[in-house]
Parts: C-alpha cells; sequence; structure tokens
C-alpha cells in the first residue's frame, strides 16, 4: 500500500473529518446519522464520514485487481450545466499509477448505477490528456476538460463543515498540477478568461454531458428502467 | 447482485471502430452517433447468464487512437476476453489487426479468449473489407469471428456472450485457473469460501453497517 503521506496535499484530509465528527460534542454515528439526513437520501454522501472513500472501498472490493492498490484522493460532486443547474451524482478521484510518483497521474470518475446506486466505476484517465480548473470558488465548482474538448462542470458536495476543507484540497491540488504541467500556476477559469483563448484550440469547447447525460439523467435516477446494470 | 464468475473484457482496436458504440449498445441499448474519442479507459459492466449460470463482465473500453496507446496498453493485464475491433468500411483498421493482436497477446494472459469484431455491417454499400477475409483472419490466428453493427445492436449480444461461452467451457475443461488474478476470472462473492469478500462500495444507510455483507 501506498503511505497516506504520499499525496501531501491531501493527507490529513480523513483525519479533519473525523476531528470534525468529535469534536461537535456528539460522538460517533448519532452525529454521521445526522450528516447524512442533511444530505437528503443520498448514500454517497455518507461514506466521506467513515474511512476510505467510496471509490477507494470500490477499486478495494476485489473487482479490479490492477487498480486495488491505488491510494486515491476523491470526493463526491454533482455534476452541473455552466448555468449551474444539476444533473446527477458524480465521484472524482485521482491516483498514482506508480508509488514513485510525486503526483498524481491519474483521474477517476464513478457514478451511482442506474440498478440500485451502487457506485461503479466509469472511467480512468490520464491527467496528462484533463485539465481541472476551479469554474466557480464561491460554489466550489471545478471544470473537468479533456484534451478532445469535452468538458464538464462539478459542485462539491458533502457535510458543510468538512466541504471549505475539503475544496481547499481540490485547489492545492489544482495548483500542483498546473504548475507540473507548465500551464501557468493559476488553475481558474474565471478571473483568467476563457481558458480556450490560451490553448488557441479551434476545438469547440463543448459541453461533456457523460455519456450524453441529458438522457441518462432519468435512466439515472429511475433504477427500473433498466435490468442491465446487475452490479 | 451475486455472481459466479467475474470476467474482465477488454476491446481494442483503432480509432474510430466502434468499441465505445459496442459498449453502449450492449450496456444501454443504445447507440452514440458522435464519435466521441476515448481517453483513457471507459468501464461497463453487465450480468449475463451462460448456462444457468450468472455471470458478470467487466468491460474495459481501451482508447484506439496512437497517442493513447502506451497508457491503455498497460490495463490489457489480466484479461479473460478481448474484442478485438475493425471498421468493415475503412481497410487500414482491418490492416492494423496484426499490430493489435501483437500487442495484446504480448500484455495479456496467452489463455485470453479473443473474439475478432467486423463493425459496422449495417454500412453494406460502403464496405471495403470482405467478410471472407476476415473470417480467415481469425482462423489464422486461432480467434472467433463476427461481423457486428453497434448501431442496428445486430449481433452485439452474440459478441459479448459467445466470448463468455468460450471463457466458460474453457473453466470447465480446466484450461483456465480460475484462482490465477492473472487470467482475468474471478469467482463471484458467494461462490468462493477461502476468500474474504472486500468492503462494499455500495451506499448502505447507517443503521446497515455492522452487517459486512454488500447490497450488490
Ligand atoms: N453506421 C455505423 N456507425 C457506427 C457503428 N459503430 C460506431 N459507429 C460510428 O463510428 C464512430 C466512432 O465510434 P466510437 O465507438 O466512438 O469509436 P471508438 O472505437 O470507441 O474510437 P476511440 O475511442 O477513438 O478508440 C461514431 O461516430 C459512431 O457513431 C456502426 O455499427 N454503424
Ligand atoms: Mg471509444
Amino acid at each position: 500500500m501506498v503511505p497516506a503521506l504520499f499525496f501531501p496535499w491531501c493527507s490529513s484530509l480523513r483525519a479533519h473529518q473525523r476531528a470534525g465528527r468529535c469534536g461537535d460534542g456528539r460522538h460517533g454515528p448519532k452525529s454521521a446519522l445526522r450528516a447524512v439526513r442533511e444530505m437528503g437520501s443520498s448514500g454517497l454522501a455518507a461514506c466521506a464520514l467513515e474511512g476510505p472513500g467510496w471509490l477507494q472501498r470500490h477499486l478495494l472490493s476485489g473487482e479490479f485487481d490492477q487498480l486495488r492498490n491505488f491510494t486515491v484522493f476523491e470526493s463526491n460532486f454533482v455534476q452541473v450545466t455552466r448555468f449551474g443547474e444539476v444533473a446527477n451524482k458524480v465521484t472524482m478521484g485521482v491516483a498514482a499509477s506508480s508509488p514513485a510518483l510525486e503526483l498524481p497521474d491519474l483521474l477517476l470518475l464513478a457514478g451511482p448505477t442506474k440498478e440500485n446506486g451502487c457506485l461503479q466505476l466509469l472511467g480512468l484517465f490520464p491527467l496528462q490528456f484533463v485539465q481541472l480548473y476551479i469554474h466557480d470558488e464561491s460554489r466550489q465548482q471545478l471544470k473537468v476538460k479533456f484534451c478532445t474538448g469535452r468538458a464538464f462542470y462539478l459542485q462539491l458536495q458533502g457535510p458543510a463543515e468538512t466541504r471549505d476543507l475539503e475544496f481547499g484540497k481540490w485547489v492545492r491540488l489544482l495548483y500542483h498540477l498546473h504548475f507540473q504541467a507548465g500551464q501557468g500556476a493559476v488553475p481558474f477559469t474565471q478571473e483568467w478568461g476563457d481558458e480556450d483563448e490560451e490553448t488557441g484550440g479551434d476545438q469547440e469547447d463543448r459541453e461533456w454531458d457523460w455519456r450524453d447525460q441529458l438522457q441518462d439523467r432519468e435512466a439515472r435516477l429511475d433504477p427500473q428502467t433498466s435490468e442491465l446494470w446487475g452490479l | 447482485m451475486t455472481y459466479a464468475y467475474l470476467f474482465k473484457y477488454i476491446i481494442i482496436g483503432d480509432t474510430g471502430v466502434g468499441k465505445s458504440c459496442l459498449l453502449l449498445q450492449f450496456t444501454d441499448k443504445r447507440f452514440q452517433p458522435v464519435h466521441d474519442l476515448t481517453i483513457g479507459v471507459e468501464f461497463g459492466a453487465r450480468m449475463v447468464n451462460i448456462d444457468g449460470k450468472q455471470i458478470k463482465l467487466q468491460i474495459w473500453d481501451t482508447a484506439g487512437q496512437e497517442s493513447f496507446r502506451s497508457i491503455t496498453r498497460s490495463y490489457y493485464r489480466g484479461a479473460a476476453g478481448a474484442l478485438l475491433v475493425y471498421d468493415i468500411t475503412r481497410r487500414e483498421t482491418f490492416n492494423h489487426l496484426t499490430s493489435w493482436l501483437e500487442d495484446a497477446r504480448q500484455h495479456s494472459s496467452s489463455n485470453m479468449v479473443i473474439m475478432l469484431i467486423g463493425n459496422k455491417s449495417d454500412l453494406e454499400s460502403r464496405r471495403d473489407v470482405r467478410r471472407e477475409e476476415g473470417e480467415a483472419f481469425a482462423r489464422e490466428h486461432g480467434l472467433i469471428f463476427m461481423e457486428t453493427s453497434a448501431k442496428t445492436a445486430c449481433n452485439v449480444e452474440e459478441a459479448f456472450i459467445n466470448t463468455a461461452k468460450e471463457i466458460y467451457r474453457k473453466i470447465q475443461q480446466g484450461l483456465f485457473d480460475v484462482h490465477n488474478e492473472a487470467n482475468g476470472i474471478k469467482i463471484g462473492p458467494q461462490q468462493s469460501i477461502s476468500t474474504p469478500v472486500g468492503p462494499s462500495a455500495c451506499p448502505r444507510s447507517p443503521r446497515d453497517t455492522g452487517s459486512d455483507s454488500g447490497c450488490c
């Protein structure tokens, strides 16, 4: 296993979450339960309070040999349109394919299955082909842009007490990644105009919904529509 | 949901031949007319029934474009089945099969079952590779062969399922060691007695956290 220290920018995230939970005077499961209730019925949100995240656990479940030793820094998001409308849940994480790396080199995306809402790994993408930006700091939104022009927006989810801290980790990570990639040290989309002007690509910056999200959306929310995703 | 076995599949072949469309048709029964170049790996999963046994197919749809190929290659390891796809309307995608096959054989188990797929069979008027050529290539290299259309769904189910049948047959003949992870086969959580079940990644209500069994 890769030691947690390996990702200096995320090593203390879970610890902070635990501290926050104990520090509010109501210990253990009770406050966790309350936090879950506050999140509505979102099962995915519950995991942020306990040990490894959903994605990490999914990889550890034994179905993904090659990915099981990854240390994943992950958060739960909802996909939003450019104008902030909410589409669907996405868990996004970064991982390093080798313990020798100082920074993560892979982006992982996962989402609930249509059938029963269990988390399913959707994609694994080399970070060298993906750019991550802070899209709207106040709303805690990130922009994910693939080198092929696909782009989508994710808004951080989670208990209010820990969300700022968690978003801060992403911001730090993005600074590191942008610095490493030589993209200029500031990973923001808004203050710096549209980053597409910098890259000067003729690729349309299409808003990309994960696998045709608009169609998928109903399907995802209605487990009855597909009997196929038997996870 | 429980399953007897899990088979890892990879889908490989040139960019634009329809790998992602085949996966989408198989898992979601729909067609995507726009080419969204895959970078890295996209995943799909579906249960199939072979001989009364539930089998979960875990499918790794890889990027075909040359610039992503060196990275995706490393994920061929541990696949039990491969769909090697070309486009019947583009001869160069057929000509590149040998190089894909070499890659696949080099980076995965020698037992891997490979299904050669001539995709886009709906575009008969634009056909550039005859069916017999595909058949001959498959025969020569010991592959199974089918022509499919991810657009009309013709033979898509069959391609995935026949590959699973062949893997299953090999297991029954003792050609696949199901306990060797490198073979891309896993015994389902209910079937295995000695293998501990890992932590579940399924959402549960806090009340359930005492239980050890996943909801999947
Ligand atoms: N007519 C027809 N078009 C197809 C078929 N399968 C795929 N296509 C089209 O071919 C194009 C490429 O399909 P993809 O599935 O994205 O190709 P891919 O092999 O995944 O390509 P990479 O991800 O770049 O490796 C898309 O425009 C599809 O609509 C088919 O069976 N018939
Ligand atoms: Mg593709």
